[in-house]
């Protein structure tokens, strides 16, 4: 009997191999890899997928690409690592795929990324914003902006406009991406000579901040620096303003925190908080115009920055297919995805830097009547 | 000193979201011995009936009512699905918490199916924005009006549990269902009757939380039972009284954790307490009141 | 075929590692089930095993033996540190205890980075474990639970499960046996923890919350507490589960719940008790007995 149930769960398995797509010279299949269920990761995972298959939808049906034709496999890996790892193998071995997008997690970027390092498949990120993420291989690619890279601009203008002497920082202790968001900041506020009065933590699934924002009142900060996700970050400014926090005391968010429902959770509180980002919605490029219409067709709501990236790297992966000419020689795509420049995209012109990571302008933006305005200087 | 009471108020209000929530789950385990681990899900359950509710135009206190009547259907549900099922067949106790894991797990899914994974809030209320601040301490009307409320719920409960004949029911089945038996207490609906209270402040903490800190996702139960589970065993498991008390006590240790200690921490500390608690007062820390449990 | 059998493996071969991972921690829940303990403490174990044995490794650089081995015993006697003052506590006490050191332990791993790195984890771990070291160690721990029925310290076990009074008034050691099942448990959760670590390059702390914990005591529990190839079909089962049902997208959380909740329903005595099915009086037997050791327990 033991060896029955064994026989069983065995064909099962089998079952799933045979029924992988038939490969043809015309079809070019892309993983797709975000978690749309399991917790938090699914609010990230859902954008990039959406994100990613309005893209796909919209080169398929322009034809630029010949004779080409992509295909999309999402596979949700709900942010568990282990799926993560059995689903890039899946697509390496099974569905051959040429360019696997995502995970949608850094925690499963470091598990899975390195076997699609070692099969020579690329791997093109739009929500990994640790560090150490391109540096896992040379396949290794992401077209979110690490917060490294945007975080500089925003301090400099709060400091122009705030003239902080002194900083106080509360970050989400538990989050891959809130931690290294945290060790940015601090790197650069230090270096610009602010001090660091008062330094909090958070969990996943918090939602009651005033503990730490009481203390952090009591510090007296000139500004406040969010390592939070945008619905962390929300409550965050909604509390802190509500425990008397003024609004003189500057609100500076990470990267992560950029989306339509910061200023739909934190009402007025959100306005005057400050946030660097390579994208955002209101960008005026008629690229990004058209994107935004398509994506209100297509899923009648708001696209964030997550979807713009993700829509923006299956770009890449249309340019790159092109300059390669196919998809026989993962090599070639590989070199080709590297060499991306000067694309036209949804956040301006976009290229890769020596190190597969995004050069993109990072832009500085204010909330303002609930709405994300570049900031004037 | 003023962040002193700042800090107090703050964990008052916290505290009473935590204490409704408990309230439910000792209750179950008082009547039972078993916990519900879906008590989670209906607290979110409860935030989302109460959000659709609100958005439906129906003013805050009947958009509370359709939380707490939702939240104790679901309960029933699970009693009639999981938990009656399992009785009748003679299933280990074990299997009812793995089943209402399942349960829970499958009420995610689904939130996440009809209302997206994205988290929402309550509309906003001009009224309950108002804050005074007294000698520096910022004290919110909805802070008060939720205090009110959690109070309320735990008088309510209290008087169903001693005045009411469902109540005496209840009483009886948890001291001994062959008791319950033999005295004449129908024990199938009694049992049902608690599932059904302890759904119904499970959904009424779920809109409550969800009013006071502005957030509705499918997620929000997760926690929220862990933190149920610890009031449980500070409080002494199947004791209302106590679950109320280590409710405050909860929300009053993780805020001056957070203020004295170092909010990193702030978990361990009040697990660590647990840990404590359990090894020098074994049944909870308020055993001497057993004999009042429900 | 040969080719087929090669992409099968490169296609699935972590899959297959998964269900082999899961399946010894299975054992190491098994066991201390076997005396009624339903311990949450397994995230907290692994975290111990995994951690302490990446040190080890990449730290120490020691070779992989020893390193498991010594992550395997710093959750053993993690195990017997926490098992002295809890094994006292009634059933759903012990559970909320043992969920508190879990939760502790994860809080520590959080803030202690210059070890675990903090939230950031550790990445770029050597690995090391193989399908066949997996493989091995479920067989060795098959072969003991095997054991370890037949023997006396079974017995007393199976008298404890029934009633631990009785068990006591009879001569048998209560504390003693459960404290050593406890140990076992912990030393089988390390192992578990040390060789996951050198599997998937990377370990953080969310890997070894209550979630881990949960899913743990649902392996042997839906397998079947009674048999010994009950944790190895719950193992392999629950892991299979969510790759079969990928294709259901967003139903899948959905379908799952249901299918679990299906078979707690219909097979109280967890999967393996589909055996028993064919012998109707057994089974009822069995139902009886296990409602009357609920009773007592309550």
């Amino acid at each position: 009997m033991k060896r029955s149930v064994f026989a069983l769960l065995l064909s099962a398995v089998g079952a799933m191999a045979f029924s992988s797509a038939a490969m043809s010279e015309t079809l070019v299949n892309i993983g797709i890899v975000q978690a749309t269920s399991g917790g938090s990761a699914a609010l990230y995972g859902v954008m990039q997928k959406n994100g990613a298959e309005l893209a796909i939808e919209e080169i398929n049906a322009s034809g630029r690409l010949g004779d080409y034709k992509l295909i999309g496999i999402h596979q949700d890996d709900a942010g568990d690592r282990g799926q993560s790892v059995n689903i890039f193998q899946r697509l390496i071995n099974q569905e051959k795929v040429a360019v696997i997008l995502g995970p949608t997690l850094a925690t499963s970027a470091f598990a899975a990324d390195p076997l699609a390092q070692k099969a020579g498949v690329p791997v093109i990120a739009s929500s990994n914003t640790a560090p150490g993420i391109t540096d896992m291989g040379d396949y290794i690619f992401r077209t979110s902006p690490p917060e490294s890279m945007v975080f500089p601009g925003v301090l400099a203008y709060v400091k122009r406009k705030y003239a902080p002497k002194t900083a106080a920082q509360i970050y989400g202790i538990d989050d891959t991406l809130m931690k290294s968001a945290y060790a940015v900041h601090k790197k650069a506020l230090e270096s610009e000579g602010i001090k660091i009065v008062a330094t909090e933590t958070f969990q996943k699934g918090d939602v009651d901040y005033s503990a730490q924002l009481t203390k952090i009142k009591a510090a007296n900060p000139d500004i406040l620096v969010i390592g939070g996700l945008a619905e962390e970050t929300a409550n965050i400014v909604r509390q802190a303003r509500q425990l008397g926090i003024p609004p003189s005391t500057g609100i500076l968010g990470a990267n992560a925190a950029i989306s339509n429902k910061l200023a739909e959770l934190a009402g007025d509180a959100a306005d005057g908080f400050t946030v660097g980002s390579g994208w955002f919605i209101q960008y005026d490029s008629p690229k990004n115009k058209a994107f935004v219409a398509a994506y209100r067709k297509k899923y009648n709501s708001d696209p964030d920055n997550f979807a713009a990236q993700a829509y923006t790297s299956v770009y890449i992966v249309a340019d790159a297919l092109k300059r390669a000419g196919g998809v026989s020689d993962l090599k070639k795509l590989r070199d080709a995805i590297a060499a991306t420049k000067d694309l036209e995209a949804n956040n301006g012109s976009f290229s890769f830097d020596d190190h597969r990571e995004p050069a993109v302008a990072p832009k500085v933006l204010v909330m303002k009547g609930g709405k994300f305005i570049l900031a004037a200087d | 000193m003023s962040t002193f009471f700042q800090q107090l108020v703050n964990g008052i209000s916290l505290g009473s979201t935590y204490a409704v929530f408990a309230m439910g789950c000792t209750l179950i385990f008082g009547v039972l011995n078993i916990v519900n681990m879906a008590q989670g899900a209906f607290f979110m359950a409860g935030a989302y009936f109460g959000l659709e509710a609100a958005r439906l135009g129906l003013p805050t206190p009947l958009a509370l009512v359709v939380a707490l009547l939702g939240g104790g259907l679901l309960g029933m549900l699970s009693e009639l699905v999981i938990f009656r099922t399992l009785r009748a067949r003679g299933g280990h106790r074990w299997m009812g918490l793995v089943a209402s894991l399942a349960l829970a797990r499958m009420m995610v899914g689904l939130a996440q199916e009809i209302f997206g994974t994205q988290v929402q809030r309550y509309p906003a209320n001009g009224l309950l924005q108002i804050s005074w601040e007294i000698a520096d301490v910022r004290i919110q009307l909805l802070q008060v009006v939720i205090l009110v409320v959690s109070l309320l719920l735990m008088a309510l409960l209290a008087f169903v549990l001693q005045r009411s004949s469902t109540g005496r029911a209840i009483r009886t089945v948890a001291f001994s269902e062959d008791v319950a038996r033999i005295v004449g207490v129908p024990v199938g609906r009694t049992i049902l009757a608690t599932f059904f209270l302890a759904g119904a402040l499970a959904g009424a903490a779920g809109m409550l939380l969800g009013n006071l800190f502005n957030v509705v996702s499918p997620f929000m139960g997760e926690q929220m039972l862990v933190k149920g589970l610890t009031v449980i065993i500070i409080g002494g498991l199947g004791n209302v009284p106590g679950a109320v008390a280590g409710g405050f006590m909860l929300g009053l240790i993780e805020v001056f954790s957070v203020a004295y200690v170092s909010s990193s921490f702030r978990d361990a500390i009040g697990f660590g307490l647990i840990f404590f608690i359990l090894l020098v007062k074994p049944n909870g820390l308020f055993s001497g009141f057993e004999e009042r449990r429900a | 075929m040969n080719a087929w059998i090669t992409q099968f493996f490169a296609s699935y071969s972590n899959i297959i590692d998964l269900c082999l991972l899961n399946s010894l921690i299975a054992y190491g829940l098994f066991l201390a089930l076997s005396a009624n303990m339903f311990s949450l403490a397994t995230g907290g174990f692994m975290a111990l095993g995994a951690y302490c044995s990446v040190y080890c490794t990449m730290v120490l650089g020691l070779s992989f033996a020893p390193a498991v081995f010594a992550g395997a015993l710093l959750a053993a006697l993690a195990a017997a540190a926490i098992g002295v003052p809890v094994l006292r506590l009634r059933g759903d006490y012990f559970m909320l205890a043992t969920f508190a050191f879990t939760e502790v332990t994860r809080v520590v791993a959080l803030n202690w980075e210059s070890v675990t790195g903090g939230a950031i984890g550790i990445f770029s771990i050597p690995r090391y474990t193989e399908t066949w070291h997996l493989v091995l160690a479920v067989a060795v721990v098959v072969y003991i639970a095997h054991t370890l029925r037949r023997s006396y310290f079974g017995r007393a076990i199976a008298a404890i499960k029934q009633d631990d009074v009785v068990a006591q008034s009879m001569g048998v050691n209560v504390f003693a046996h459960r404290l050593a099942l406890f140990i076992a448990s912990g030393f089988i959760c390390g192992a578990g923890g040390a060789l996951a670590a050198h599997l998937n390059y990377f370990i953080g702390p969310g890997d070894f919350g209550l979630a881990r914990s949960v899913d743990a005591l649902t392996y042997p529990i839906l397998g079947g507490v009674n048999a010994l190839a009950g944790p190895l079909v719950g193992a392999i089962f629950t892991t299979l589960l969510p790759e079969v049902l990928r294709f259901s997208n967003q139903l899948r959380e959905i379908l799952m719940g249901a299918l679990v909740v299906a078979i707690v329903l219909y097979l109280p005595g967890g999967a393996m008790s589909i055996l028993k099915l064919r012998w109707p009086g057994a089974t009822a037997r069995e139902t009886k007995l296990a409602a009357a050791t609920e009773q007592a327990q309550s």
